[in-house]
């Protein structure tokens, strides 16, 4: 009873409610800037909200990151240029819809999508936080190594068109991610005894730079070209197209929680394989993925929305991040005299139940402000390009600057987005190299340590891996998704089904 | 023109007088040196708004990652030496010079003010085969090479904590594997990745209150309050006495040639700001020792600090380069 009680706190003050609807508002339009982070924005904000007390400083903080989140996708949508990392893979599909000239109907969907993916998560976090939270601790480096393995696979379903390109694309994003001084040793890769090399390449700058400015260079080709009417008669989605998609978004839902409850991952690895899920699973998408398919964007959606109540499961049940936004959350609650650990539940349910109404509210808040304003968002692509070009422009130029407050992550991202742009010339896939830079940490760290652990011994290693139920899954399922993209695959099948069509 | 010259020096002292009557005439960046969420930031953002209100002044903070540090460190060492930029650090810069990571310490710096001191300890996890450092001790002398330690690089604490062990104890045969902080690590001991963990007391302090792990000893001459019943790892070996009481330490720092009456008001502002009840308690709640020093206190302290570990990891056989190449000289010498 006390638990529902501290569950609607935030519904019965109206200065919580109040907080955490400014703090999701705000948090669309800060996730919509590619450059400006939740993480950015969060800490901030533990400066900002030092003096007050702590329930209204966590409303703003987790209305902010609700709304981030979900804002990175309008970006992605509309110009091709994803607000956060996490919307990466809602680009694929978002994009080719606003050419279309259907902008208005994808943001719907991805909004009540965002919304679903929302709720599954914090009905996990409700309900099964311990549960999912001794699942998560039992991830060994091992298993992060076969789930990064796994996650490069994902370049067969992100490279459109040629495989060979997409694979080529991919080990360039692997060694960008390995510029710099390595974090195990320290030891200087890649950096030719450069001092600016030595900080290795932002991820954002990379990410800003091939998405946006090659987006702008592109679009100069076509500077005279009137710009796509967007048709915004029908932005909220119908039930029906709603219930048709319901069996996919609770299944890509439940990978975002998982992934994000991983202390190691976040929602934009979370939203790339939800992508490829969906692209397995889907029989007949009414169009192409890559070409505007439905199924392209909720999958992503729902999946990165999902991440967040994932995130928060080893935060409130360990006192462990679940990615950076809960990690300053950890320090807020630090500064504001609460103890976040594994006690925190038993000491401080109240607090528990308080973040759960928190998130609660700010998904129904994304949700409203999702739904409204679009027709002002979609103003934005109907712009001659002639505006729009320096406008990308000059938010990739302040996005890439204020990740770091660095000149050199701007020179960074102007010189990968001069070079996306000839990679998009000669049809290489920009998708897998951003895939590749997400990875390269986690598939390089984590195979080191597995091994290292194993005293450098790999048949002790692989003992390690058959004996353990999880890694091995996770092997078989590796080995499984890697023949399937192999022509073995369809001919084993072709002869095996022959039988029984004949 | 001797006129000139005599009214150009005039004005420029007569503004310069003014500009430091009124320090702090303008914002104040404070540059963290380590990400947001982590221990340093966290002492940073809650004494410096307590600073603030006893200087009067504005100071806002930007974490500045990357290069264990080194590149906040360096940004703020080229900032002007006038007071307006801050270095929030740790004690890591210390030991840059003999890791190989830079060629700037904190003797390029003026400490505003040594906050506090943390205490490392050994923690493991819950189904490990011994219970305390000798049962421990004894665990790895029977098999030689198995215990997994977690570590977070050169340099880090649990490199400097596995030194001292190999100095006092004549060796330590164990697997090393490298974690990208304390927070990690002790993540993956919980799940039981690796064994035994060197971190910093008030990090795992919730984790043991919980019975996710356990402690096998603090690392210091006495118990600690926080965990009254975790032996000193002197009651185990004496030898431990040469190197302890030591520890990793936050502190504010400006660039060397910023002028006295600034650095004397930012130390008399954080001196202010580090007596505050608030912050005491949560130093307190996390184990962590206040210091509060500044000055030529402060500037021994640093000494003292950087003579002892780095020849520490001279002598375990850590370093890039010797630490007598800088002219650091072996304690006692």
């Amino acid at each position: 009873m006390t638990a529902l009680w501290d569950f609607l706190t935030v519904f019965t003050q109206p200065q919580l409610l109040l907080l955490v609807g400014l703090g999701t508002f705000a948090g669309v339009y800060v996730g919509a800037i590619p450059g400006l982070s939740v993480t950015m924005a969060v800490s901030i904000l533990i400066s900002f909200t030092f003096s007050w007390d702590v329930y209204p400083a966590i409303s703003l903080m987790i209305g902010i990151y609700m709304g981030g989140v979900y804002g990175g996708s309008r970006t992605a949508i509309l110009l091709n240029i994803p607000g956060a990392p996490s919307a990466i893979a809602t680009a694929l599909d978002g994009y080719p819809l606003a050419k279309r000239g259907e902008a208005g109907q994808a943001i719907g969907v991805t909004t009540v999508m965002s919304f679903i993916g929302g709720f599954v998560g914090i009905g996990v976090l409700a309900l099964a936080a311990p549960l999912v939270s001794d699942f998560a601790l039992r991830f060994q480096p091992r298993d992060y190594m076969l789930l990064a393995v796994l996650g490069i696979l994902l370049v067969g379903s992100l490279s459109q068109g040629s495989l060979v390109k997409g694979i080529f694309a991919g080990a360039l994003g692997i060694a960008i991610g390995a510029v710099g001084r390595d974090p195990l040793t320290f030891t200087e890769r890649f950096t030719f005894d450069l001092q600016i090399m030595t900080g290795g390449v932002s991820f954002i700058a990379v990410m800003i730079g091939m998405f946006g400015v090659s987006e702008a260079l592109l679009q100069l080709h076509h500077v005279d070209k009137d710009a796509v009417r967007q048709k915004i008669t029908r932005i909220v989605p119908s039930l029906s197209t709603v219930r048709k998609h319901l069996p996919l978004s609770l299944q890509t839902s439940t990978i975002g929680v998982v992934i994000g409850a991983l202390p190691g991952t976040g929602g934009d690895i979370a939203a790339l394989m939800a992508y490829d899920h969906a692209k397995r699973v889907t029989k007949n998408p009414e169009r192409a993925f890559g070409d505007g398919a439905m199924e392209g964007l909720v999958a992503p959606e729902t999946a990165n929305n999902a991440a967040v109540g994932g995130a928060f499961i080893p935060m409130m049940t360990l006192g462990i991040p679940g990615d950076a936004v809960t990690a300053i959350m950890i320090g807020a609650l630090f500064i504001h005299g609460l103890n976040p650990g594994p006690m925190l539940m038993i000491d401080q349910p109240d607090m528990f139940w308080f973040i759960v109404g928190a998130l609660v509210t700010a998904n129904i808040f994304m949700l409203i402000f999702g739904l409204t304003g679009i027709r002002l968002f979609t103003k934005i692509v109907e712009m001659p390009r002639s505006v729009l070009i320096p406008l990308i422009m000059l938010l990739s130029i302040v996005g890439a600057y204020a990740v770091n407050n660095s000149l050199t992550d701007v020179y960074w991202m102007l010189g990968f987005g001069v070079f996306g742009y000839f990679m998009r010339h000669y049809g290489y896939p920009l998708g897998p190299v951003i895939l590749g830079v997400i990875l390269s940490r986690l598939l390089d760290d984590n195979w080191r340590r597995a091994i290292i652990s194993e005293r450098e011994d790999f048949w002790r290693f692989m003992g390690g891996v058959v004996s353990s139920p999880l890694s091995l899954t996770l092997l078989i399922a590796v080995i499984l998704i890697f023949v399937s993209q192999t022509p073995l695959w369809s001919r084993g099948k072709a002869r095996l089904f022959r039988k029984k069509e004949s | 023109m001797n006129k000139f010259i005599l009214g150009a020096i005039s004005a420029l002292t007569l503004s310069a007088g003014a500009a430091l009557a009124e320090y702090p005439e303008k914002e104040i960046q404070g540059i963290i040196q380590w990400g947001a969420g982590g221990s340093t930031d966290t002492v940073m953002r809650s004494v410096t708004p307590h600073a603030e209100e006893a200087l009067g002044g504005t100071i806002v903070m930007q974490n500045m990652t990357g290069g264990v540090g080194a590149i906040a460190l360096n940004h703020v060492a080229d900032s002007d030496a006038d007071g307006y930029t801050l270095l929030m650090g740790a004690e890591n810069p210390l030991l840059y010079k003999v890791m190989g990571l830079g060629d700037k310490d904190y003797s390029d710096f003026t400490p505003i003010s040594i906050l506090a001191r943390g205490t490392p300890m050994l923690v493991a996890n819950v189904d490990a085969p011994f219970n305390d450092y000798a049962e421990m001790m004894a665990y790895i002398k029977e098999n030689p090479g198995e215990v997994r330690f977690g570590a977070t690089g050169p340099g880090g604490l649990p490199s400097v904590v596995t030194g001292m062990i190999t100095s006092v104890e004549g060796g330590l045969d164990v697997i090393s594997v490298p974690y990208d902080g304390d927070g990690p690590a002790l993540t993956a001991l919980q799940g039981g990745a690796i064994d035994v963990m060197p971190a910093v007391l008030g990090a795992a302090i919730e984790g043991i209150r919980a019975g996710n792990m356990k402690p096998l000893a603090v690392f210091d001459v006495e118990a600690n309050a926080k965990l009254p019943d975790v032996p000193a790892v002197t009651s185990f070996n004496d030898g431990y006495s040469t190197y302890l009481p030591w520890g990793p330490f936050f502190g504010v720092f400006v660039a060397n040639g910023t002028p006295d009456d600034v650095v004397a008001k930012l130390g008399a502002a954080y001196a202010e700001g580090a007596k505050n009840d608030e912050f005491i308690k949560l130093m307190d709640d996390r184990g962590f020792t206040m210091m509060g020093i500044s000055g030529q206190e402060a500037q021994d302290f640093l000494t003292k600090w950087q003579q002892g570990t780095t020849w520490l990891l001279q002598d375990a056989g850590l370093t890039k380069a010797s630490p007598e190449d800088f002219g650091i000289a072996r304690p006692g010498e």
